[in-house]
């Protein structure tokens, strides 16, 4: 039976050829499509696969405590508080469980993470900037996938495990011999004044025990990024030990399993078994074994929060509260009362912890406060009975002085003690001082007489800022009982355990002489403070970032003092939040994920998405037009279908579900090209363009939402295209098809059906400078706007190029006719190819339109390409002029600038002449930079002193926020944080403007939340930004911000190092003796060489930049490719107008042959005509992508590559004319002659 | 209007649009009776396929009406021009325009498609009965490719004629064949005409075509002027 279903399938199969060309364009714009969504996809599902694989694929949550040191007791306290652990024995020793019905099993494991170096044993390879992670041996580390565990790491003290990235960077094996070079923390900031020097770094010689792979938790790292970092595992007990701090950790893993250990159901019994039977060696066998239930990681983070603020000890906020009663022995014979007290590992107590201790006491020579019954006084009162009075809180401040002199007469190096009563007579003065007898004879200083003391400022690092107080004696106090406490003098790493004043490290030279009789009171009375001033004398010179008090005492008879010990614990223990003192579980999984859901990945997703749009508008540009001319083809069977009685709507309808199936087709095979293309570009992006994704391996990844979104999409744009083609057919009348074909009437002067389109184009076109000149204003390269003006652009210049085609501009306009031209001049044959191109307008359009997409992408593309080495010595530049960027593994803390410094790591200041350091501190956080494709979260935190960069005017501004209020952009940095009465402190900083738009995808203005190291909030506000910056990645802070908010980050551990031009230039002339044989790289290669301990690695700015550049440019290469596309199918596009035009034509040229044209002119004329129509869609798109560059191009630090895009615009040009004249060629081709019969 | 036509143009006109419009007709008339056949003959772009055009409700007048039994058709809608054409009208081109992808049988069905639910449901019986009639019987299956310049021409009279129209409107169906094709075409109009009691309407050039016609009319500028 003849059906409409049997007509469509007769004609499809008929007019296979000619459906040929709409099948390949409607693949091609699915293919490009879906290829484009498949890359977003699988650059977002690498990353996620990245982020669960740096948190070793279990861990959720991380007590992460940097420069504090736990006790590893503290994980397994926390166990009894997270649940019963499971029926079934733990299969590992140390793992314990954290069971709720809502949360699977977790497990917390503890670690001890430090930064370092290492080094092959034979020197051949390096690495610096390790992550040393210790482990328990047996430990697991993370989850395998969601239901293997992770590995067993199973090695002694003397072995190393190194993950892929770092072996392979070693080259190292298995027994090789290697050394790794720790960062020794010390319990006070390096930059404490009385911080040791020596012995910041420790090195372990240890041999290669084998290699984690990334799926084992190798690559374990708790910042985002999808490159792997340098992972050493070693023994948590050996590296404690190197370290010097056996017993302590700084890191607890909390990690899902995977393993379901629950109770009682028989399920969780069937795992159990099948997990004991090693099931999950097979894959069948994983097949059987549930997997655990995703762990919420927020939840298990509250959870594990709750338990840790039930659990935690004071050891594991580095306090300790003892009892003591003092040996008469060791106190001049007279016996000191019995005290409890509180002290620190970290010397001084952080306010916190002071808060906690004092609040609700009343404290000796504080201000009076009302008594109240606290665990101090409870426990107390419990020993002496009702009404027994609480002891008072003595606040205690002792600090090394550099002198206590009168006169002539100078003690040096000696203890002083600040504190109220019993150690200083009540009313003493703060400018009054109470000597003890050794000190009062060695001064010859009775009651009356002036003391000058002279200290170092507690906090000023290498610096050694002296500053001198003068006391008036009060009292001379005798060498026994309370003044006579050794125990006063902290705990000062490099003082206390020396046998002698030589054996000294106090953290600076020991300028004034020593003498005997110093020597001999540090033998018999130690670290004995020789005087005592009051509290608040005290805390005006020493009070710094690190804290207020050493010591806080409790003075109780000698039977009281362990009550009152344990009293003081509890209350410390209740008041304080452990989060205060750095304790605080942290969620990482959620900001893990989200940082792979964002980030420049995400944005090159979008952009590979934006830029395929010109190309998928041309591929449908180019299905239109096929299938336009498949519909001319056919314009008579359209024709008798109407004449027979055919509906037009069932005529279309008939045509379009052919075309459809045959787009449908298209579409299919656009799945599996999108697939192909996809994985072609994963492929570039791994090999060709692996610097656009910083070499992370991407994988390919493709949700069925996205399937289902391109296929849709594609089916959908391609049934759009079709329908316009076949609504455009259907104004044809009826006789005209059956007549004359799909013929278009030619132009007809300037009707006024062509005067929408010209009332768009300007509309179009204002609206696009708007967006332009608004981006312009704002200094911004907002991709949005840039599309949007761009595609305006292209629009309006289209459709300016409709209007010229149809007659509605130009001559023929004003005339009313093209006889009115005709009549000034006769029509020469340049003339007549003009008006070939108005004979068929919607095609000459069409091809215009291809053209004109394809040059917008590769001029656009072309116009934002970057060279680092422009300008590259100018402080304006990318490189602030700056000659080096130096980064360390571990801080260095001598000042480099000084000659001191330069000696302290044995450069030689003569070579270093003209030479200066611009040092940052650092706190680690998320690579903000276009190198991490990830969202950072919180990026890394420079602290620099602003004038240093100002007083240089390094680097170009991009824009500062609005309310700055500065017109020196570094000056902004050192506006004023918020009051320090707000809630939340706010902090100023300076990013590069890609940071900001790409990584951090913030504007100037926005806020970024971050938490000091003693775990309070405060919020870092974007006030400047910079272009294209090798500060990329970074956000700078004033140095006086940072160290308030990271007391503990000591030294500098990065630098930009400026090398004066006359330095450069006496390089280059290599004279006697040359500063630095073979200019920066020797200067590279001295610091190196003298900062290896720190790990110093030192690149040129200018290959910083670069390195930051190649990213962008290799984006551009990967768009630039979609611009080759189009440039392709621009082509094509041309290539058939020609050969269709001059197969319609043939005719016409025939006669034109026949009354005298020579061949080679008629190839001309074709040739001539089809320029003008590449020229016209070159133009329209270089000018369309011109101005919606121009922002870009206008901002400050931008460069335009004007060589390279004349250089591709040349090309492209060349390229368009070699196919015109190729197609023009084989159109003219054989004899023309017979076509004469046509006629 | 003429008590007994089935077709009438009054006072029709026309002219093609362009920078300067092109008059074809000018206030013409033409009366057409059920059953009768008439050629209208004239030279070479005097409008004689306007007015086939006309007559077809292909295209519109600018000016008069166009009745078919006494129904003004400028008045009505495209659709129902469609459906009218589909049931009233069959068409026969100087070009076949036969669908090369179809038989000459499912060629002879199209208009049957046009709307499948009114179709009747002896459509092919009479499709095979008259495409049997027109010496085509053993070639319906064929496509057109295969049918010789006559054959596709029959198969085209066919086509026109499956819905059992009211007329037949003929632009030239001789002017692309031989001579004894022509014949052949032009006997079996008539026959047709005969048997189906169709009117109709032939546009030619061909004196012996028009002769074979019951009533042949000179389009003559613009208007139509009784030959015999």
């Amino acid at each position: 039976m003849f059906s409409h279903r049997l007509l469509a399938g007769r004609s499809l199969r008929h007019y296979f050829r000619a459906h040929l060309g709409v099948l390949a364009g409607a693949a091609l714009a699915a293919t490009v499509l879906i290829g484009a969504l498949a890359v977003g996809d699988s650059v977002r599902g690498s990353l996620e696969e990245r982020a669960k694989e740096r948190l070793a694929n279990g861990v959720v949550s991380v007590l992460s405590t940097g420069d504090r040191f736990f006790t590893p007791k503290m994980a397994e306290l926390i166990a009894p508080h997270l649940g019963e652990p499971p029926n079934e024995r733990p299969w590992r020793e140390g793992h314990l469980y954290l069971e709720r019905s809502r949360l699977g099993p977790v497990m917390a494991a503890n670690a001890l993470l430090l930064s370092g170096t290492i080094t092959r044993q034979d020197g051949t390879a390096r690495a610096n900037r390790i992550q040393v992670i210790g482990v328990n041996p047996g430990e697991t580390i993370g989850a395998r996938t969601n239901y293997l565990p992770g590995p067993f790491l199973d090695f002694n003290n003397r072995q190393v495990w190194l993950n892929e990235t770092l072996a392979a960077q070693l080259s190292a094996n298995r027994g090789d011999e290697v050394v790794i070079r720790i960062h020794k923390p010390s319990a006070l900031s390096r930059d404490a004044v009385i911080s040791p020097r020596d012995e910041t770094s420790v090195a372990m010689r240890l041999t290669v025990g084998g290699v984690v792979p990334g799926s084992y938790g190798g690559n374990l790292s708790l910042l985002a990024g999808q490159t792997s970092p340098l992972n050493a595992f070693v023994s948590l007990p050996g590296l404690a030990d190197a370290a010097g701090l056996a017993g302590r950790a700084n890191l607890v893993l909390a990690q899902t399993p995977g393993y379901v250990g629950d109770t009682n159901s028989i399920r969780s019994k069937a795992t159990g078994w099948m997990f004991r039977h090693e099931w999950y060696r097979y894959p069948l066998g994983r097949v059987f074994i549930p997997r655990a239930p995703e762990v919420p990681a927020s939840l298990a983070t509250t959870f594990l929060n709750e338990s840790l603020a039930r659990t935690w000890t004071l050891a594991d906020a580095e306090l300790s509260v003892r009892a003591v009663a003092p040996d008469p022995k060791l106190t001049g014979g007279e016996p000191a009362p019995a005290f409890a007290e509180l002290t620190t590992r970290r010397i001084f107590l952080e306010p916190a912890v002071v808060t906690a201790a004092l609040t609700n006491a009343t404290t000796s020579g504080g201000p009076g406060s009302t008594p109240a019954v606290d665990p101090v006084s409870a426990a107390a009162g419990q020993s002496k009975g009702a009404g027994a009075t609480a002891p008072s809180p003595v606040p205690i401040l002792t600090y090394l002085v550099n002198t206590l002199s009168h006169g002539d007469e100078l003690a040096p190096y000696s203890m002083v003690t600040a504190a109220g009563a019993p150690y200083t007579p009540a009313g003493l003065r703060d400018d009054e001082i109470v000597v003890n007898e050794w000190l009062a004879k060695d001064l010859g200083v009775k009651p009356g007489d002036t003391v000058a003391l002279g200290y170092y400022r507690v906090d000023a690092g290498t610096q050694l800022v002296e500053r001198t107080n003068r006391f008036r004696v009060h009292s001379i106090v005798p060498m026994r009982g309370l003044h006579a406490d050794r125990s006063l003098m902290p705990e000062f790493p490099g003082l206390t355990k020396a046998e002698s004043t030589r054996d000294w490290d106090a953290g600076f030279d020991l300028v004034h002489p020593i003498r005997d009789a110093d020597e001999a009171y540090w033998k018999q009375w130690r670290g004995t403070p020789k005087a005592f001033i009051t509290l608040a004398a005290g805390q005006k010179m020493w009070a710094n970032r690190f804290g207020e008090l050493t010591a806080i005492r409790w003075f109780a008879g000698t039977d009281q003092a362990g009550q009152v010990r344990d009293g003081v614990a509890a209350k410390i223990r209740a008041d304080l939040d452990p989060a205060d003192v750095g304790l605080r579980f942290t969620d990482v999984r959620t900001p893990a994920l989200a940082a792979a859901e964002g980030g420049t990945g995400k944005e090159f997703g979008g952009l590979m998405i934006g830029f395929s749009f010109f190309l998928i508008t041309s591929a449908l540009l180019l299905t239109a037009m096929l299938f336009s001319f498949s519909l001319g083809q056919r314009a008579s069977e359209t024709g008798i279908l109407l004449a027979i009685g055919w509906e037009p709507r069932r005529v279309r309808t008939l045509l379009f579900r052919e075309g459809f199936m045959v787009a449908a087709l298209g579409t299919a095979l656009g799945v599996v090209g999108g697939i192909l293309y996809a994985k072609g570009v994963l492929w570039g992006l791994s090999t060709l363009w692996r610097d656009a994704v910083n070499g992370a391996g991407l994988g390919f990844h493709i949700t069925a939402a996205t399937l289902a979104t391109g296929v849709g999409s594609s089916l959908f744009v391609a049934a759009a295209t079709l329908w316009l083609v076949l609504r455009q057919q259907a104004k044809r009348p009826t006789r005209e098809l059956l007549s004359e074909g799909a013929v278009e009437p030619g132009p007809v002067g300037a009707d006024s059906g062509t005067r929408w389109p010209m009332r768009l184009a300007v509309g179009a076109s204002v609206a696009a400078l708007g967006m332009t000149a608004a981006a312009g204003a704002a200094r911004s390269s907002d991709p949005g706007m840039f599309f949007g003006a761009g595609a305006l652009l292209l629009i309006a210049g289209l459709l300016w190029v409709r209007a010229w085609l149809r007659g509605a501009v130009g001559p023929t306009a004003r005339t009313g006719s093209a006889s009115g031209r005709a009549a000034r001049a006769p029509v020469g044959l340049t003339a007549l190819a003009f008006r070939g191109l108005k004979r068929r307008p919607s095609r000459s359009l069409g091809t215009a339109a291809l053209l004109a997409s394809a040059a917008f992408l590769i001029i656009a593309v072309g116009a934002n390409k970057l060279d680092a080495d422009r300008d590259a010595t100018q402080r304006g530049s990318g490189t602030g002029g700056f000659a080096l960027w130096a980064e360390s593994s571990l801080p260095v803390i001598q000042d480099l600038d000084t000659r001191k410094g330069q000696e302290f790591y044995g450069l030689d200041p003569k070579k270093l002449a003209g030479v200066s350091f611009v040092p940052f501190k650092v706190r680690d956080g998320d690579d903000a930079s276009c190198l991490n494709l990830n969202k950072a979260q919180r990026p890394r935190l420079l602290g620099v002193k602003p004038e240093l960069l100002a007083r240089r005017g390094a680097f170009t501004f991009t824009g500062l926020a609005k309310d700055a209020g500065v017109t020196n952009g570094w000056d902004a940095i050192r506006a004023k944080p918020s009051a320090p009465g707000s809630e939340v402190q706010v902090i100023p900083a300076i990013a590069d403007a890609n940071s900001i738009q790409w990584a951090l995808q913030k504007s100037l203005g926005d806020t970024l939340d971050y938490v000091d190291e003693r775990g309070r909030p405060f919020k870092v506000r974007l006030v400047g930004a910079v272009a294209n910056s090798v500060l990329q990645g970074n956000l700078v802070i004033d140095e006086a911000e940072f160290v308030k908010r990271f007391p503990s980050e000591s030294g500098s551990r990065a630098f930009l190092i400026d090398v004066a031009a006359e330095v450069t230039r006496r390089n280059s002339a290599d004279t006697d003796p040359p500063p630095h044989v073979g200019g920066h790289d020797g200067l590279s290669a001295d610091l190196t060489r003298a900062l290896q301990d720190t790990g110093l690695e030192i690149t040129s700015a200018p290959k910083r930049l670069a390195m930051f550049n190649a990213v962008q440019n290799t984006y551009l290469d990967t768009f630039q490719m979609l611009g080759g596309l189009g440039l392709l199918l621009g082509s094509v596009g041309l290539g058939v107008v020609v050969l269709r035009n001059v197969f319609e034509r043939r005719g016409e040229l025939a006669v034109m042959q026949a009354v005298g044209f020579e061949r080679a002119a008629l190839q001309r004329f074709v040739l001539v005509e089809h320029a003008a129509l590449l020229v016209l869609g070159l133009g329209v798109g270089t000018l369309a992508a011109g101005v919606a560059v121009l922002p870009a191009l206008m901002s400050p630090g931008a460069q335009v590559p004007w060589a390279s895009l004349a250089v591709t615009l040349l090309a492209v040009l060349l390229n368009g004319g070699l196919w015109t004249w190729l197609a023009t060629r084989r159109a003219l081709g054989g004899s023309l002659v017979g076509s004469l019969r046509a006629l | 209007m003429s008590a007994a036509a089935l077709l009438e143009l009054r006072e029709v006109t026309k002219s093609y649009p362009g920078p300067v419009p092109v008059p074809v007709l000018s206030g013409t008339s033409l009366a057409i009776a059920r059953g009768e056949s008439v050629a209208i003959i004239g030279p070479s772009g005097c409008g004689k396929s306007t007015v086939l055009n006309l007559l077809g409700t292909l295209d519109l007048p600018d000016q008069g009406s166009i009745t078919f039994e006494g129904r003004d058709l400028t008045m009505v809608s495209a659709k129902e021009l469609a459906v009218f054409r589909n049931r009233q009208i069959g068409f026969i081109f100087q070009n076949h325009h036969l669908l090369p992808q179809c038989t000459a049988l499912e060629n002879v069905l199209l208009p049957t498609l046009a709307d499948a639910k009114r179709a009747p449901a002896d459509a092919e019986v009479r499709a095979k009965k008259l495409l049997d009639r027109v010496g085509l019987g053993a070639r319906m299956d064929h496509l057109p490719g295969k049918l010789s310049g006559g054959e596709r021409q029959r198969v085209a009279v066919v086509r026109a004629l499956i819905n059992q129209p009211a007329l037949l409107l003929a632009d030239e169906p001789t002017g692309a064949l031989d001579r004894v094709s022509a014949t052949g075409i032009g006997r079996l109009l008539v026959e047709l005409n005969r048997e189906e009691g169709v009117t109709l309407v032939v546009v030619t050039h061909s004196p012996e075509l028009a002769g074979l016609m019951g009533r042949t009319v000179e389009l003559r500028d613009g208007k139509f002027v009784n030959v015999h």
